[in-house]
């Protein structure tokens, strides 16, 4: 006998947190947006970003990337701590309580609402030791200048020190494909920095995704 | 606000509504009546609707491990609130985002669908008992925008495939 008056007193929350009319709310009339928690959210216009990409560029030179996946993990570590607070009081369980599929999906959908891009996991290198995420739309490439390189360097540093905070372990994080060269999407390969260096050296040759994925599996 | 009343107002800017579009309004006031009282009636009913339900799937999956079916029902008490209050607003768009996407995948991960297919069918008998014929009307769409987004979507169409 499953009692539906039960079902109801427990009354576990099942609705997205991250809609994004009911995450983000703003007063235009102040210039202020906030989250539905009241803290205060910064919008980046396109021309901040680009302002930011071409001023390190132009002061750093070469080590504008290392700067950036630094202020990357800083904001990751940041994000992280607000993310587990906000999803696990609003769910009323701990983050590692939760269902996988369930993490995913608010994962996912910060991700969006946040306008950062379209996230996806890929668990398929996971027996190798590596994760690999995807991201469609991603707003930092749209306004990062165009080269032979990947540029998403916050990105890479906020997925490294977000799963690193979340597994444990320190996790390092490399981009292999990225939209402002004209791919589909960004690719980020994660895992323990030793394994994943070479990665480094093979993007310099100029190797695709799936081939630096196939070369580390085989480094095992 | 519902679309159709908000639309009243833009009209309204510098001129007096005329008659027909008056006569309108006055429908759609008609309208929103029947509505809040279709939500109220789903509000007041949520037990007797699903307790019914919730038996008969006990008794269609006596296999099935009890907690699994709990969670189906949960997932439908929810659609059915979310739903509601969607149709209360005459919203299809606050119900994909704020429930439908999120459940979507759940349903998918868990192999919920064979359940849930049967649970729908049983939550539409009983509700053609507990509602009058113009309330199950309106109600009837946004059931229809579940079962679409729930349950015979691709995991491609809601983007969780990897």
């Amino acid at each position: 006998m499953i009692s539906v008056a039960d079902l109801i007193n427990e009354n576990k929350v099942t609705g997205n947190y991250f809609a994004p009319d009911a995450y983000v709310q703003g007063d235009f009339e102040l210039g202020l947006i906030e989250n539905r928690q009241g803290s205060r959210l910064i919008a980046l216009p396109d021309t901040l970003m680009e302002a930011i990409y071409a001023g390190l560029e132009a002061e750093l030179g070469q080590a504008s990337g290392v700067v950036l996946f630094n202020c990357g993990r800083w904001w990751g570590k940041n994000f992280y701590r607000r993310f587990k607070e906000e999803v696990s009081e609003y769910y009323e369980q701990d983050l590692s309580q939760m269902e996988m599929v369930e993490f995913l999906q608010c994962l996912k959908q910060c991700w969006k609402t946040h306008g950062w891009g379209v996230l996806d996991l890929d668990f398929n290198y996971y027996q190798q030791g590596f994760l690999v995420a995807k991201v469609k739309n991603s707003a930092f490439a749209c306004s990062a200048p165009q080269g032979k390189q990947p540029v998403c360097f916050a990105e890479a540093g906020i997925l490294s020190s977000f799963f690193t905070q979340l597994t444990g372990r320190e996790l390092h994080c490399i981009q292999t494909a990225c939209e402002s060269m004209g791919a589909e999407c960004n690719y980020f390969v994660l895992g323990v920095e030793g394994r994943i260096k070479p990665a480094q050296a093979w993007l310099e040759e100029g190797q695709d995704h799936l081939t630096i994925m196939e070369r580390l599996s085989q480094n095992t | 606000m519902q679309p159709e009343l908000e639309a009243f107002l833009y009209e309204a800017e510098e001129r007096y509504l005329s008659k027909e579009e008056i006569k309108n309004f006055q429908e759609n006031i008609q309208l929103f009546k029947q509505r809040l009282a279709t939500y109220e009636n789903l509000r007041e009913q949520e037990i007797e609707i699903f307790q019914p339900v919730a038996d008969k799937l006990l008794a269609k999956f006596p296999e099935d491990n009890p907690k699994i079916l709990e969670k189906a029902i949960k997932h439908w008490l929810s659609v059915m609130r979310y739903g509601a209050m969607a149709m209360l607003l005459n919203n299809p768009e606050y119900f994909q985002r704020r429930l439908l996407e999120w459940l979507t995948p759940t349903i998918k991960a868990n192999q919920l669908e064979t359940v849930e297919k049967t649970l729908y069918d049983l939550l539409q008998k009983q509700l053609k008992e507990a509602l009058p014929e113009e309330q199950l009307t309106l109600i009837q769409p946004f059931l229809e925008q579940a079962k679409i987004s729930l349950l015979e979507s691709k995991l491609s169409d809601v983007g969780a495939k990897i």
